[in-house]
């Protein structure tokens, strides 16, 4: 991170025209690459790795790159120069968090809470609703949206199953699917955009809890009541329906995964502090210095612990994919730097950020949900994040906007973000009918309401 | 999307089937015999007196049915059909001598048994060696069998039905060990798929199911103040043998099992072969 802000700071050589535009070029056949990468049957790492490869050569081709050492603390080093591209802070935090979420799972957490609220709900499924919704919002807010969607809608649809409810499970996986996005905007670690954006912005994660957290409540229980509405999901009737679900919820038994009391208590105690520790990172001494990805992996490493004998096992299971993407797209947007692309493009959003605040604030989230909503969210953050960063006096309205609208875009369209591809992808499991276009149809009165919501929200509030 | 496997499958591991129980109810029984009126009244009192300690002290009504009273399986069933009892008594080998050779039940068992939807308990033939002394010793070990425990409530509530306070009920589930054998192999030759692992996972898992559902049956017995013991035997086993096996090992005085299979006419294979082997013990047959 340090790497990479010092890097960027040095002065680019001049760049003919052309050449930025042949940048733009890659840039936007990367972009078109990433939202057809289902259709290119390639892996996000793959593509973004291809481009990071073709940028390199030519920015060394054409003489962007900035050869050479690099100061650190006073010292030279030599570093291959796509090294310090890569923003090592926020690769830091999703290894560490993916990996502690992983480790932690293990312990029965998250499901022994998961079933726990399915026994209370009494398999009503209005109530069952209320809880799999706020249960999303909040596992998304603590772990991941992907990891959030995985554990609330295989839960979904095992329990609707025995409840014979399969017909609303369409409904379940949808709202659990938008309400991922919402309880994403929850915290500073809850989704790629906010660390990248938040650590740009300098929002600190307390911070970050307070000043979102009005607008996530809202938007939940707006979500949950349309979605109760239009999907047809109300309580059940009578008495005798009441007692049958009661009995078949019964028979989930939460203590089945709890391979030991003791870690299980253990991995809840690790999950509250890990949650305060990450909270209070920036200003608790020394740790403040070494930042959040120290917290996320030093977490993990001590969960890890426990499997030490095993701990491959997680390795394996890390998203490498994601990793590997994160780590080829700094590399690309570096270069873009370098050939004056996202100074091209910040001059083309000047008008939109340079008109009246009000106007700039609600255009610019109008934009970014746009954008994200078709292709993905994180080069679309990671790019607003850098243009932004470059200006001075940025207002707080403008980082909220790029969050908020890369966040909630993902609610337009399937593609729009990992964990609606998630919930589409369940939904396709069990043998549900729903095409591009009907996820657009079914989602666009809840994405429409999320992004106004959000205007009113930042125009009020920031 | 591995991960949305992996969390399914926990969460329908964590779905068990838990015991319902429901009181066995048996107002009516017949008692089915092809002896004459003596005999036949002797077998009535022999059966009363082994089932005397179960639930079947509360029987209002028995009819005891006589060899002249049926000449045909028709009017075998026409007789079921008309009197509608609750339980069938009767023994193998009804109006045949095939019991001599034990290589069958007798036709009028294998049709009854699937063509009455009532329960048949079976004893061995009155004239058999030793079937006066089983039945005057008495129903204090039950033993329910089946290769599917997890959810057959009806099987173990037959089951408790005969068990007398204080008697030992046995629940048994023997897990085809030829067929998970042969689906191992086909795992063995999958590079995909980790051979001692599976092995492991799949018999732990199978073997578990059984398990968490016998101890369902245990908390529900005692919440309904039965004074039952309940043991468990869950294991994987070659059946017949493994089952002539434990029912001779645990001193079994009635053993209780499914008999009708959705899929065919006959007796359900196992159930069949069972009821003909072990014809030295009374058998439930649902």
């Amino acid at each position: 991170m340090f790497f990479y802000l010092g890097w960027i700071s040095e002065a680019h050589p001049a760049v003919p025209a052309w050449v930025t535009m042949l940048f733009v070029s890659i840039l936007t056949a990367m972009i078109l690459c990433l939202a057809f990468e289902e259709k290119l049957h390639a892996k996000k790492s793959v593509i973004a790795g291809l481009f990071a490869i073709i940028c390199l050569l030519l920015g060394a081709v054409f003489g962007l790159l900035p050869f050479g050492p690099i100061s650190v603390g006073g010292h030279e080093i030599n570093l291959p120069v796509y090294i310090p591209a890569i923003d090592w802070g926020v690769i830091a935090i999703i290894l560490g968090s993916s990996l502690f979420v992983d480790v932690t799972s293990r312990t029965g957490l998250f499901t022994w809470i998961a079933i726990r609220l399915t026994k209370a709900s009494g398999g009503d499924p209005l109530k069952l609703l209320v809880f799999y919704g706020l249960m999303t919002v909040v596992f998304s807010a603590v772990l991941n949206n992907v990891t959030a969607m995985i554990i609330v809608g295989s839960l979904s649809g095992v329990s609707l199953k025995k409840l014979q409810q399969e017909d609303k499970l369409l409904g379940f996986l949808m709202i659990e699917g938008l309400l991922t996005n919402i309880g994403g905007l929850l915290t500073l670690i809850s989704s790629v955009p906010n660390i990248i954006v938040g650590n740009a912005a300098g929002i600190a994660f307390l911070d970050f809890f307070l000043q979102s957290s009005a607008y996530v409540l809202v938007a939940t229980v707006v979500t949950i009541a349309l979605g109760s509405r239009l999907f047809g999901i109300y309580r059940l009737s009578n008495e005798a329906e009441r007692e049958q679900a009661r009995e078949l919820v019964a028979g989930f038994d939460e203590n089945d995964g709890i391979e030991s009391r003791f870690f299980f208590w253990f991995g809840a105690v690790m999950t509250g502090l890990f949650i305060l520790t990450i909270a209070s990172t920036s200003v608790l001494p020394y740790i403040q210095d070494l930042g959040m990805g120290f917290v996320a992996l030093s977490f993990a490493g001590i969960m890890l612990v426990r499997y030490k004998a095993v701990a491959d096992k997680f390795y394996e299971a890390i998203d490498w994919d994601l990793l590997g993407f994160f780590a080829a797209l700094f590399v690309v947007i570096n270069v873009m730097e370098h050939a004056l692309v996202l100074q091209l493009i910040g001059t083309g959003l000047s008008t939109i950020i340079e008109a009246p605040p009000k106007i700039a604030a609600a255009g610019l989230l109008a934009v970014s949900a746009i954008f994200s909503s078709v292709t993905d969210n994180i080069p679309l953050a990671a790019m607003l994040a850098k243009i932004l960063q470059a200006r001075e006096h940025v207002p707080e309205q403008l980082w909220w906007s790029v969050i908020f609208g890369a966040n909630l875009g993902g609610n337009l369209t399937p593609i729009g973000s990992a964990s609606t591809l998630v919930a589409v992808t369940i939904i396709h499991k069990y043998k549900i009918n729903l095409s591009f276009a009907g996820f657009i149809r079914m989602a666009l009165p809840y994405a429409l309401v999320h992004i106004a919501l959000a205007i009113i929200y930042v125009l009020l509030f920031f | 999307m591995t991960r949305i496997d992996q969390f399914e499958s926990v969460f329908k591991s964590a779905d068990k089937p838990l015991f319902r129980y429901e009181p066995f109810s048996v107002g009516s029984l017949m008692v089915l015999t092809d002896l004459d009126d003596e005999a036949a009244e002797s077998f009535a009192a022999l059966v009363g007196r082994y089932t005397g300690a179960g639930g079947l002290r509360e029987i209002s009504a028995q009819r005891v049915i006589k060899g002249a009273d049926f000449a045909t399986i028709e009017e075998c069933l026409d007789l079921i059909t008309g009197e509608k009892p609750d339980l069938i008594c009767t023994y193998r080998g009804l109006h045949s001598d095939c019991w001599r050779w034990g290589q069958s039940l007798g036709s009028y068992l294998e049709v009854l048994t699937q063509t009455v939807s009532r329960p048949v308990l079976v004893f061995p033939h009155p004239a058999a060696a030793g079937t006066i002394s089983v039945a005057e010793a008495g129903c204090r070990h039950v033993m329910a069998m089946t290769d599917h425990l997890a959810g057959d409530s009806r099987l173990v509530n037959a089951a408790l039905f005969f068990t007398p306070s204080q008697g030992t009920l046995h629940l048994t589930n023997l897990e085809d060990q030829q067929v998970f054998e042969r689906y191992m192999e086909a795992i063995d030759k999958i590079p995909s798929i980790d051979s001692a692992a599976a092995r492991d996972s799949v018999l732990a898992q199978i073997l578990k199911e059984a398990r968490d559902y016998i101890q369902s049956c245990r908390t529900v017995v005692e919440e309904h103040g039965l004074d039952v013991e309940i043991q468990e035997t869950v294991e994987l086993g070659l059946h017949v043998a493994d089952y002539k096996r434990l029912a001779a090992a645990r001193d079994v005085d009635l053993l209780v099992m499914n008999t009708k299979d959705s899929g065919q006419l006959a007796m359900h294979g196992l159930a069949y072969e069972l009821a003909v082997e072990l014809d030295d013990i009374p058998l439930l047959l649902l």
